[in-house]
Order: C-alpha cells, then sequence, then structure tokens
C-alpha cells in the first residue's frame, strides 16, 4: 500500500508537533498547517487521505474548513476527524455539511488519536 | 518512543550522518568538479559520491580504496584524531586530497575527503601504472579528467574548510530535529498522562463505590500501559475492601493477600513508588516470579498518610520505566484525593443516617405501642417506591421520610399520644399537627429538604378529606402518596392499644377497598402485587434486629 499523507490543522504548535511524531512513526507521510487558510490550500493541492483539524484556528475554523472542503469536488471525499476542546459539542447539523467524522475533545490521547485514524482510514477503505 | 542516540559506533558501522545529507553536500561539490568521500575509522568506505567523474569513480576512488603500501594513505588516515586540522594529501598519483576528521559528540565517527584533480596531473609514469594496475585506458582516463579542474592545495582546503562548516550546520540541524522528536514523544507521553487523569477525575463523583472507581481507572491504565494485571489494594478500616486485580493475569486469592499485604506494608514505609523489573531476583517478591515477571506499585497517600496503594503487573512489551511510574503515581495522587472525600463522605453520610435513626428512636420512644413503627414505615415505602421504579436516589429518600415522617409527633403531648381510648376533638387537633411541626422541624437542615413533602402530606388521602392541607390525587407529591400508604399498612398491622395487629392479607383487603378514596388507585396497586410473604420477611427481619438491640440495651442495663 502506497504512503498514506495526512494534513493536521492547529494553531497550537506543540499540539503539530506531537501529532506528527505519532503519525510519522506509524508510517504516514504528514503534512501541517498553522491556520485553516493554510490548510485549506494544502489540501486542494496534495489531496491528503485525511485530514486532523482543530476548532479553534484563526482565519478559518476547522468546521468552516471541513465545509469548504465539502464543497469542493476534488475535496469532498476527503474524511476529517475534529479536535475540539473539552466540553464543546458541535450539533449533527454542524458536520453534515462536512467530511467530519469523529470528534476528539482536548485533552486527547495520542494513542487512542492513531486508533481513531487507523479506525476512519479504515471505514473509507472498506 | 524515539531511538536513543548512540553515544559511540564500532569502527566498522557507517558514520551517523544520514545518507540524504551526504547526498546534499556531494552535490553541492560535484558542479565544481570535486568528489564527496566519507571513511570509516578503519579506512573503508561509507560513503562515496557515485554520480562523480569517473575519474574518481574508476581511478581515485579505488586507489582510496586499496590503498598500496607506499603511498602513506593508510598511515596518514590512522593518524588522524578528533582534534586533527584539515590536512591536503598529495600522496596518490594526480589526486589531491584534502580530509579532516568526522566528529560526533566529540567522538572521531569517521575521515571527510574532498577529492580533486592535482594541479600535477600529467599522463606520466606513475599515473600508467596505476591504470595499469587498475586495468584502465591511461587516454581515456586523460579524456575524463579534462573536463576536471586542477585543484591547488589552497583552493581544495578551502573547499574543505567550506565542506566542514556545511557539516557542522547540518549536523546542527539534524540534531535539533532529533532534539525536536524527542521533546514530542515525551509531550505525547504527557498528553497521553493528562487525558488520563481527566478521564479518571471525569469520574470522581462522589457517591460511587471505591470499587466502581477503582475498577474503571484500572481499566482506565491498562488501556494506556499496556499490562498484564493492574490492581488496587485499599487499607480502609470501615468496610476492609477486598484487595483485586484486574485484566490477564490470574492469581490465587492467598497469593494476591500476600502481594498486598507486602505491598502496602512496604510502600506505608517508603512513601514513593517501588519498581522491580526482576521479581525472580528481588527478596521479597521472588515468591511471586512462578507468575509474573515485573511490578510496579504506588501509595496512595494524602498527606503522608498512606490508604492503600495501586500496582501493575508485567509490562506487555518491555520493562517499566520512569515514565510508567511518574504516570502510575500520577493516577494514585487523582484517586487520593478521591479517595479520602469518598471517606469523608462515608463518615458524614454515616454520621447524619446515625443521628436521624436516633432522632426516629426518640419519637418512637415516646409511644411503646409504635415502637419500630418510623422504621418499618420506611421499610415498606421504600419496597413500594421500588416496586414502581423509581430511582435509586429517590428510593433512598423516601427510606429517609419514612423514618423522619413521625419527627412531629415530638410536639405533641404523651398524653395524647399514648391515650389508651379514643381521642377527644380538642386532642385530635393536636394530633393533627404533627406533619407540620415536623415539617418545620426538618426545614432548616438542608441536605433532607427534599423530604419535607413525605412529611408534611403524608397524612393527606386521595379523595382531599385528609390533612393537613386537603390536597386532592396527582396534587399530593408522590413521596406523601407512598407513606400515607405504608404508615396506614404498618398501622393496621402491628398492635395497637385498642386492637390486635391484623393478618397482613387483611391489611391488603383493606388497601385494596380503600383505593381510589385514601389512596392512590395506582400506587394501591402496585403495592398489593407485592408479595405477602416478601413483606412478612422483610417485617420479620425489622423485629428480629430490633428485638436484639433491645437485648442487649437490657444486658447493658442489667447489672445496675
Amino acid at each position: 500500500m502506497s504512503e498514506r499523507t495526512i494534513l493536521v490543522a492547529d494553531d497550537e504548535t506543540h499540539i503539530l508537533h506531537v501529532v506528527s511524531l505519532k503519525l510519522r512513526n506509524a508510517g504516514f507521510r504528514v503534512i501541517t498547517a498553522r491556520d485553516g487558510a493554510e490548510a485549506l490550500e494544502m489540501a486542494q493541492q496534495e489531496h491528503p487521505d485525511l485530514i486532523i483539524t482543530d476548532y479553534h484556528m484563526p482565519q478559518l475554523s476547522g468546521l468552516e474548513l471541513c465545509q469548504r472542503l465539502k464543497q469542493d469536488e476534488s475535496t469532498s471525499k476527503i474524511p476529517a476527524i475534529m479536535l475540539t476542546a473539552r466540553g464543546y459539542h458541535l450539533e449533527p447539523h454542524d458536520t453534515e455539511q462536512s467530511g467530519i467524522l469523529r470528534m476528539i475533545s482536548k485533552p486527547f490521547s495520542p494513542r487512542q488519536l492513531l486508533a481513531t485514524v487507523n479506525e476512519v482510514l479504515e471505514g473509507v477503505a472498506a | 518512543m524515539t531511538e536513543t542516540a548512540t553515544i559511540s559506533s564500532p569502527p566498522s558501522a557507517p558514520p551517523a550522518v544520514p545518507a540524504p545529507v551526504l547526498e546534499n553536500l556531494a552535490a553541492r561539490f560535484r558542479p565544481g568538479g570535486l568528489c564527496l568521500v566519507l571513511l570509516r575509522n578503519d579506512g573503508t568506505i561509507a560513503y562515496q559520491d557515485t554520480a562523480s567523474n569517473l575519474f574518481y569513480q574508476r581511478y581515485a576512488l579505488p586507489m582510496i580504496q586499496y590503498p598500496d603500501a607506499v603511498s602513506g594513505l593508510t598511515e596518514r588516515i590512522a593518524a588522524l584524531t578528533s582534534n586533527s586540522p584539515i590536512e591536503v594529501w598529495n600522496v596518490l598519483p594526480g589526486v589531491v586530497l584534502s580530509a579532516f576528521p568526522y566528529v560526533e559528540r566529540r567522538q572521531l565517527m569517521g575521515v571527510m575527503l574532498l577529492v580533486g584533480k592535482s594541479t600535477n596531473f600529467k599522463l606520466a609514469e606513475d599515473v600508467i601504472r596505476v591504470c595499469g594496475r587498475l586495468g584502465l585506458d591511461a587516454l581515456w582516463l586523460n579524456q575524463q579528467a579534462e573536463e576536471l579542474p586542477l585543484y591547488p592545495d589552497e583552493t581544495i582546503q578551502r573547499q574543505a574548510r567550506l565542506l566542514l562548516g556545511m557539516i557542522r550546520d547540518q549536523l546542527r540541524l539534524s540534531s535539533l530535529e532529533q532534539e525536536l522528536d524527542s521533546l514530542s514523544g515525551q509531550l505525547a507521553n504527557t498528553y497521553e498522562e493528562l487525558s488520563l487523569i481527566y478521564q479518571i477525575s471525569s469520574g470522581m463523583r462522589i457517591n460511587r463505590t471505591a470499587k466502581d472507581f477503582f475498577k474503571q481507572a484500572c481499566l482506565d491504565v491498562m488501556g494506556v500501559m499496556n499490562v498484564r494485571g493492574m490492581g488496587v489494594a485499599l487499607l480502609n478500616n470501615e468496610q476492609k475492601q477486598e484487595p483485586v486485580i484486574y485484566g490477564s493475569l490470574s492469581l490465587p486469592p492467598g497469593k494476591i493477600h500476600r502481594l498486598t499485604d507486602d505491598l502496602t506494608r512496604i510502600l506505608i514505609e517508603r512513601k514513593s513508588p517501588l519498581l522491580v523489573n526482576d521479581l525472580r531476583g528481588d527478596k521479597t517478591f521472588s515468591w511471586l516470579a512462578d507468575h509474573a515477571r515485573q511490578l510496579l506499585a504506588v501509595p496512595l497517600q494524602r498527606q503522608e498518610q498512606v490508604l492503600g496503594c495501586l500496582f501493575a503487573i508485567d509490562k506487555e512489551t518491555n520493562e517499566f520505566d520512569s515514565v510508567d511510574s511518574k504516570l502510575l503515581n500520577s493516577i494514585a495522587n487523582e484517586s487520593a484525593i478521591y479517595l479520602e472525600n469518598a471517606m469523608l463522605f462515608e463518615g458524614v453520610h454515616g454520621l447524619m443516617m446515625g443521628l436521624l435513626h436516633s432522632l426516629t428512636s426518640a419519637v418512637d420512644a415516646k409511644d411503646a405501642y409504635t415502637c419500630g413503627h418510623s422504621e418499618r414505615v420506611a421499610l415498606i415505602a421504600r419496597r413500594l417506591a421500588q416496586e414502581i421504579h423509581l430511582s435509586e436516589h429517590e428510593v433512598e429518600r423516601i427510606y429517609m421520610a419514612g423514618l423522619l415522617h413521625d419527627v412531629g409527633k415530638i410536639g405533641v403531648p404523651e398524653a395524647v399520644l399514648q391515650k389508651p381510648g379514643k381521642l377527644t376533638p380538642e386532642e385530635f387537633d393536636q394530633m393533627k399537627k404533627h406533619p407540620e411541626i415536623g415539617a418545620r422541624i426538618l426545614q432548616d437542615i438542608r441536605e433532607i429538604k427534599d423530604i419535607i413533602p413525605g412529611v408534611l402530606y403524608h397524612h393527606e388521602r386521595f379523595d382531599g378529606k385528609g390533612y393537613p392541607t386537603g390536597l386532592a390525587a396527582e396534587n399530593i407529591p408522590v413521596m406523601g402518596r407512598i407513606l400515607c400508604l405504608a404508615d396506614c399498612f404498618d398501622a393496621m398491622t402491628s398492635n395497637r392499644t385498642y386492637r390486635k395487629a391484623l393478618p397482613l392479607e387483611v391489611a391488603l383487603i383493606e388497601i385494596r377497598r380503600c383505593s381510589g378514596t385514601q389512596f392512590d388507585p395506582r400506587l394501591a396497586e402496585a403495592f398489593i402485587k407485592i408479595n405477602c410473604d416478601e413483606f412478612r420477611a422483610l417485617l420479620t427481619n425489622h423485629q428480629e434486629q430490633t428485638r436484639k438491640i433491645a437485648e442487649l440495651q437490657q444486658g447493658v442495663r442489667a447489672p445496675i
């Protein structure tokens, strides 16, 4: 199987580093973006297999990012995992028009995140 | 998480410069007609620029790889130390070498060579001799070499200095990258810990049993730590909790006790984590070696007081390390806070229930004939509440309301309470005040405010003809309706001054008869459905207990 690419978007650098390391060690190719606008551009250029995005980001929120990607035919199939602050809930109708398949609240366990990534990718492949 | 960098490599191992870095450097010098080579300490080639001019690949590099004894190259390489400066060697015919030690963490890791065409390259005897040895056509070699510039000593030395600077920058960069990865790895562990602690503390509801709480905590930790077994032992004197081990490890109960007894004894003394990675060699725990390999235990402590311990057995993949011990210790610290609070809560709750029972007994003592009435009403009401599927919490509150429903009788004269015959209207009015008196007595105790409706409305009737308010049907709070039924049922089935106790079956018929007038018909129906024998057992049980208590009290009084 060819190397899968995952785009990670978060304005918190430490999260980018932790998530990237975890994913790289698991054999994924990782690209990172520090805000929603950058993430949008990268997703359109690189067509990653999965996006992990924070909800709260400058320029473009994680939700807006995922909604924009959904509207664009070339990126509409990319699944996404959203990281949110603890206690923050998105309503089902919020995520309807986006590729968001899972929500993970911070502080999260990197192991669980990796498990979720694998689950989502397997689900998409199936 | 990340591989630890080796401090020194054995001489034949390739130097630690990553191949892409070397490729990148070689590509910078290739256009200038230079060839980059990295030798191991023993002189063998670890890296060579395979895209370099054939002059190097066919002629210069074989000479370096198989140096002849006269050139003295081997000796020069061997003489380099980690402190050697950049040297220029003109020991091979037509080739100039600039060499410097490749050093990492003050260790000589190899020799960097920048190889160039020497200014004295010509088709002379020495070059032709080497060509003969290597099976090369000297004219062909000359043609290849024509493309290459001549490198005077000082020029190639300058280039080597440039290379040295670049290598330092590259190494610095890659060590920074490594450091970043190692930091990210540590941070990932911290995230793991934080998320675990968060998960565990959100399970810290105080009314949860310690057993439930610790079971969940153990399962959560096992999910992160990959261990074969995870256990807890509590030193709670009040209700001696049995030590347990969760996971795939199974120990006979005797051994679990021995393990936890040993652990708590050691941890009370030591007050810090205990890590044993070789049980066989440990003098206290070698007996456990037949069942397990490794053990990590941490005390559950609050302000120096050890309340118990948490322990993990056998890491699936490797050994327990300081990261595990730190993690388990954080979990133990969190859990100890829960445990202390739970113990305090249990204490306060026990005190409150004790006080309630005393208060109840005080009321019942005013009237010998109603002795135990409140307790029985509480038991009956609780049973009915369960029957109609109220929540566990509501069931407990109804039990409490049952205990206190007659507390207002404290304010009714004993002469009225204990009067054997029929009450006069005035006396009856006095009697009828007890629900309100009870409600007033309890209204200032915030913790039991919610049971006041039970106390205040337990003499209301479903048809609205009760007291004190005359509320009817669903307007009477359900607690009041339940207590009314339980109260009447107990009154009918107990001996009174004016009559003997009715058989349970008769009392139930009476309840059916008054369904819809005195009692809520739906509650009455549920009540009748409860098996008579169950009530009998409930009441006999209670009678037995009170008799024992009475005997004990008699026993205490006897010697006086």
